[in-house]
C-alpha cells in the first residue's frame, strides 16, 4: 500500500471510529430508568393521550389503571372512544417496558368505567410478545391470542357486596364495616384472577410465565371451541380453567374443560372426550413449545362432563406434538 | 480576506469538501435522530445498522460493476491515470548527487523563476518550459524535483505514456486537465512546476494526413502547445498577470532532440535545453559514497577504484550496484558490504547470473582457448580497455566471457581502438584455429562485432587505407556505383584480414601466455582482475593502461 492509500485509509479509519464510538454510547442508555418508570408511563399517558393513569408494580410485573367514563356503549361492546384510549395505554406500557433498564416481563391494564367500577376490563401481556412482534419473530395474530383480556366483575368488588349485604341485613355497625373488610377481605391476589382495582386500591401480584401460560392456553381453547367448526357444531363449552399447580413434587398444567355435547353427534361420549383432550394437548404443546417453556413436568386434562381426565409428561407432549407420538399411544 | 491558498483548496477541492460537509451533517443528523429515539427503537436500529450497510455497499459495489461494464468501458477508467496530484516535494538541491554542470544550468533556471518580477522588471522573457534531454537512469525526475523544491513551488508530475489512450480527445482532455490543476495550485502558491516524463509519448513529429485526418497523438500535443501559449495570457482583475501564469513545463525524454517536434523546442515554450550526460568519474565517486552511506559497507572500500570500474553507469545503476551488493552480501552471510560483493553484483549486471551446465571436456577446452586469446589481445594491444574477468562459466547466452571496459568515459573512439575492438573481436577464432586447427560456432558474435566495426570504418569514418572518404550511408543505395560498393566491401575485408593476421601472429609470439592462461582457466574457470594482472607480469607484460 503506497503511503498516500496508507493516510486516506488512516483519514477514513478515524471518523468511522468517532461515528462509531458515538453511537455506541448513544445506544448504551435507557429512555425509562428504572426508578422513573411509574412517572414516565404517567407522562406518557398524559401528554400525548390525554389519560390519567395510575401505575404500579409488583416484582416484574407492572400494572396500569385507567379509568374511563363510558367503557361501554348501548349494545354492551366496548365503546370506540373507551378502546382508543386503552390502546394508547397499553403502547404506552409496552414503549416503556421496552425502552427500559428494569426487569420487566409482563405488564397489565385495568380499564373500568368510573360508574360502574365493578366492571373490569383486565389486559395482561408478556413483553417478550411485543419484542417478538416488532422484531416480526410472530404474527400479528399469533400475538393477539398470546395477550390475555378478560372483562369480569371485580373479585374484590363481589366480596365487598356481601360484606356490605351482612351488615345491612343484619344490622351491624357499619363502622366496622371496612375495619371486616381490611382484616378479612382485602387480601393480596394469589392468581390472575384476583388481579383488580378497587377502592382506590391495586389487588395486583407479579404474574409468572406459567400461570400465565396456563391462563392463555385455556383461552386459546376457548377460542378453539368458537372457531373449529367440528368443535362448534357437536359442544357447546361452557367453562375452561387452566391453572399451573405443585402436586407430589411436580409442576404440572391442569385444564378442566366442560363442554356439553350435542343431541345430534354420532361419535361416543369415550370419542368426543377424546377429541377434547388431543385438542387440548395439542394446543399446551404448541405454546409451552413457542414460549420454550421447560419448567414443568407434565399436563393434566380434566373432562368434567364425562369426569374422565389424562395426564401425560412434558416428553410424551413434545413427541406428540412432532407427530412421534399418536393420542392412542400417551395413556389413552 | 481570505487567505489566496485557503481559496484555492475550495477552487480545488470543492467537490470533496461538499461531500464531507454532507456526510458530516448526515452523521449528525443521524445521531441527533437516533438519540431522539426511545433505547429499544436505538437499539434495533444499531443492530440492524451493520446489515443495512452490508446490503447498501453490496448494491452500490453490483451498481458500480454493471455501470462500469456496460456504460464506461471497463474498470480501467478507475484507474489512477485521470488523477493528477499537486505535490509539495522535499528533494533538496544537495540530494542531487553529481550532475555538477547540469546542477549550475539547472540553478539557473531556478534563479529566473524565482526572480520573474525582476526579469519582467527589465522586459526579459519569462521562462516558460526546460526540456531535459538525457540517458535513462540519470536522475532527470531527481532534478526536476530539487528545481520544485529549490524555486519553493508545488510539483505536478504526469508520466507522457498517462495521456495516451485509444479514446480519441482523451490525450487532449487529460492535458486540459493538468494544465487546470497547475493553475489551482499556482494560484494558491505563487507558482507550479508540471513535470512529464517520457515526454516524447506526446511529443514526437506530428504526423499531416493528407486526408485531413490526424493522429490522436497531434491532438494531444496541439492541446500542450496551446496550453503552453496560454499561459502568458492570463492576467487578473487589475490587468497584472496572474500568479496562474506562473507555471513552468519541465519535459523529461530519453528519445533524440531531433524526434522532438519542433513546435515543442521554440521560444515560448520549451524555451532551455538541458542536456543530461551520464555521471564523469569525480560524480561516480559521488554517488557511491552517497550510496554505500545507506547500507552497512566496509568503511576501507576504495571509493575512487569502484567509481573507475563503473564507467558509463547512470546514478541509477550505481544505485542498482549497491542495492544487488547488499543482496549478495546478505547471501554470503556478511554484515555488511564489501568490495567482493560489489564486484559480484556488477558481474551479475553486466554479464549475467552464473548458469550451471555441464561441458565436456572438449567444449571447455575450446571455450577457455577462446576467452584466452580474448584477453591475451586485449591486455597487450587494446589502447583503452583493462581486462577485469576471465571466465569459462556460461552466463547469459554465452559460455565465456572477458569483461573489459575502458578505465574512463571515451566521447571519441580513434582508428586505433576501433582496430584493437576488431582485433580482439576476432582473437577468439585466431586462438581456436591456432591451437586445434579448427574453429567453432562461439565466433560469430565476434565476427558479427568485428565485420560492423571494420564496415564503419570504412563506409561511415574514412578510415580506410584506400583513402575512400566520406559517409557512403547517406547516399541512397540506388545512387551507389557497384564499383564503388564492391571497392567499400573490399576495404572492409581487408581491415579484417590485416587484422587477424596481426592477431595471429602476436597470439603465436605470445603462445606460451596463451597456453598458461587456458591452463589457468581449465583450473579456476575464472581469473580475477589481479590474477590475470600476475599472470602477464609473469611474462614481462606490463598493463600500461592501468591506473589501479
Amino acid at each position: 500500500m503506497s503511503p498516500r492509500h496508507k493516510s486516506q485509509v488512516r483519514m477514513l479509519i478515524l471518523p468511522v471510529s468517532c461515528v462509531l464510538c458515538l453511537v455506541s454510547l448513544i445506544g448504551c442508555t435507557a429512555t425509562y430508568p428504572q426508578d422513573r418508570i411509574k412517572e414516565s408511563i404517567i407522562k406518557i399517558c398524559k401528554e400525548e393521550y390525554k389519560s390519567d393513569v395510575l401505575v404500579e408494580t409488583s416484582g416484574r410485573t407492572m400494572v396500569i389503571y385507567l379509568p374511563l367514563s363510558d367503557l361501554m356503549d348501548y349494545s354492551f361492546a366496548l365503546s370506540k372512544t373507551a378502546s382508543d384510549k386503552i390502546n394508547d395505554v397499553i403502547f404506552s406500557a409496552a414503549r416503556v417496558a421496552l425502552s427500559t433498564d428494569a426487569k420487566i416481563d409482563f405488564y397489565c391494564v385495568i380499564a373500568h368505567d368510573v360508574k360502574m367500577p365493578e366492571l373490569q376490563i383486565i389486559i395482561i401481556k408478556s413483553v417478550e410478545d411485543v419484542r417478538r412482534l416488532f422484531a416480526n419473530d410472530i404474527s400479528r395474530g399469533e400475538y393477539m391470542k398470546r395477550m390475555l383480556i378478560d372483562l369480569r366483575w371485580s373479585p374484590q368488588a363481589k366480596k365487598e357486596q356481601v360484606v356490605k349485604e351482612i351488615f345491612s341485613k343484619m344490622n351491624l355497625d357499619p363502622k366496622w364495616q371496612d375495619q371486616v373488610m381490611a382484616d378479612f377481605f382485602r387480601s393480596e391476589p394469589t392468581s390472575l384472577g384476583d388481579i383488580g382495582y378497587w377502592g382506590n386500591k391495586f389487588y395486583i401480584k407479579d404474574i409468572t410465565l406459567a400461570e400465565f401460560l396456563a391462563e392463555q392456553i385455556a383461552n386459546r381453547v376457548k377460542l378453539e371451541f368458537r372457531e373449529d367448526k367440528d368443535l362448534k357444531e357437536n359442544f357447546l363449552l361452557k367453562a375452561v380453567k387452566g391453572v399451573y399447580i405443585s402436586r407430589n413434587g411436580k409442576h404440572l398444567f391442569r385444564f378442566e374443560v366442560y363442554a356439553e355435547r350435542s343431541a345430534s353427534g354420532t361419535t361416543s361420549a369415550i370419542e368426543d372426550s377424546d377429541k377434547i383432550f388431543g385438542m387440548v394437548l395439542s394446543i399446551a404443546a404448541h405454546v409451552t413449545h413457542g414460549y420454550h417453556f421447560n419448567d414443568y413436568d407434565g399436563v393434566e386434562v380434566f373432562d368434567q362432563k364425562e369426569g374422565r381426565s389424562i395426564e401425560v409428561n412434558s416428553q410424551e407432549l413434545e413427541a406428540f406434538r412432532t407427530k412421534k407420538l399418536r393420542l392412542n399411544e400417551i395413556g389413552i | 480576506m481570505i487567505p489566496r491558498k485557503w481559496k484555492m483548496y475550495v477552487k480545488m477541492y470543492w467537490v470533496k469538501l461538499a461531500i464531507i460537509a454532507a456526510v458530516l451533517l448526515v452523521v449528525v443528523l443521524a445521531v441527533v435522530g437516533l438519540n431522539s429515539l426511545e433505547s429499544y427503537y436505538r437499539n434495533i436500529t444499531l443492530a440492524t445498522m451493520p446489515v443495512n450497510l452490508l446490503m447498501v455497499a453490496l448494491n452500490a459495489v453490483i451498481f458500480v460493476f454493471m455501470y462500469m461494464s456496460f456504460m464506461k468501458g471497463g474498470f480501467s477508467k478507475l484507474s489512477n491515470k485521470l488523477r493528477i496530484h499537486g505535490d509539495m516535494v522535499n528533494v533538496k538541491w544537495s540530494d542531487v548527487i553529481g550532475m555538477e554542470n547540469i546542477k549550475e544550468e539547472a540553478m539557473e533556471v531556478v534563479q529566473l523563476i524565482k526572480d520573474r518580477v525582476r526579469v519582467k522588471k527589465i522586459g526579459g522573457k519569462i521562462l516558460r518550459g526546460i526540456l531535459m534531454f538525457g540517458p535513462p537512469g540519470c536522475g532527470k525526475t531527481y532534478l526536476a524535483k530539487a528545481i520544485a523544491t529549490e524555486a519553493g513551488m508545488p510539483f505536478v508530475s504526469m508520466s507522457g505514456s498517462e495521456f495516451v489512450e485509444i479514446f480519441v480527445g482523451v490525450g487532449a482532455a487529460r492535458v486540459r486537465g493538468l494544465f487546470k490543476k497547475a493553475r489551482e495550485l499556482a494560484y494558491g502558491h505563487g507558482g507550479c512546476i508540471i513535470f512529464i516524463d517520457e515526454l516524447d509519448a506526446i511529443a514526437r513529429k506530428r504526423v499531416f494526413s493528407a486526408f485531413g485526418g490526424t493522429e490522436e497523438t497531434n491532438s494531444t500535443q496541439n492541446q500542450l502547445l496551446a496550453e503552453m501559449d496560454g499561459l502568458q495570457e492570463l492576467k487578473d482583475k487589475r490587468g497584472e498577470p496572474s500568479p496562474e501564469q506562473n507555471i513552468i513545463v519541465i519535459g523529461a525524454t530519453n528519445a533524440p532532440e531531433d524526434t522532438i517536434d519542433r513546435a515543442l523546442r521554440r521560444p515560448g515554450r520549451f524555451d532551455r535545453i538541458v542536456y543530461i550526460e551520464k555521471p564523469g568519474l569525480e560524480d561516480r565517486e559521488k554517488l557511491f559514497a552517497y550510496y554505500l552511506n545507506k547500507v552497512e559497507s566496509d568503511k576501507t572500500l576504495d571509493i575512487g577504484r569502484l567509481a573507475r570500474q563503473a564507467v558509463g553507469r547512470s546514478p541509477a545503476d550505481i544505485e542498482n550496484i549497491i542495492k544487488e551488493a547488499a543482496l549478495v552480501a546478505t547471501k554470503n552471510g556478511r554484515d555488511k558490504v564489501t568490495l567482493e560483493d560489489i564486484s559480484e553484483a556488477m558481474e551479475r549486471i553486466d554479464i549475467g547470473l552464473k548458469r550451471r551446465i555441464t561441458m565436456t571436456p572438449h567444449d571447455r577446452e575450446v571455450t577457455a582457448c577462446h576467452e584466452a586469446g580474448h584477453a591475451v589481445v586485449l591486455y597487450i594491444l587494446h589502447p583503452t580497455d583493462d581486462v577485469f574477468k576471465i571466465s569459462i562459466i556460461p552466463r547469459k547466452d554465452t559460455y565465456g566471457v572477458v569483461w573489459h571496459q575502458p578505465k574512463e568515459e571515451l566521447y571519441h573512439e580513434t582508428k586505433d581502438k576501433i582496430l584493437a575492438d576488431i582485433m580482439a573481436s576476432l582473437a577468439g577464432y585466431a586462438a581456436e584455429k591456432m591451437r586445434f586447427n579448427m574453429t567453432s560456432s562461439g565466433c560469430s558474435v565476434d565476427f558479427q562485432q568485428a565485420m560492423w566495426k571494420a564496415h564503419f570504418m570504412v563506409w561511415k569514418v574514412g578510415m580506410s587505407d584506400a583513402g575512400l572518404l566520406g559517409d557512403y550511408t547517406v547516399i541512397p543505395e540506388s545512387q551507389l556505383s557497384e564499383e564503388v560498393k564492391e571497392k567499400l566491401n573490399q576495404e572492409t575485408q581487408k581491415i579484417i584480414q590485416r587484422c587477424l593476421k596481426s592477431v595471429e601472429e602476436l597470439l603465436l609470439k605470445e603462445k606460451p601466455i596463451l597456453e598458461r592462461l587456458i591452463k589457468e582457466l581449465l583450473a579456476k574457470e575464472e581469473l580475477e582482475y589481479d590474477e590475470v594482472e600476475a599472470i602477464f607480469n609473469e611474462f614481462g607484460k606490463t598493463h600500461i593502461k592501468s591506473a589501479w
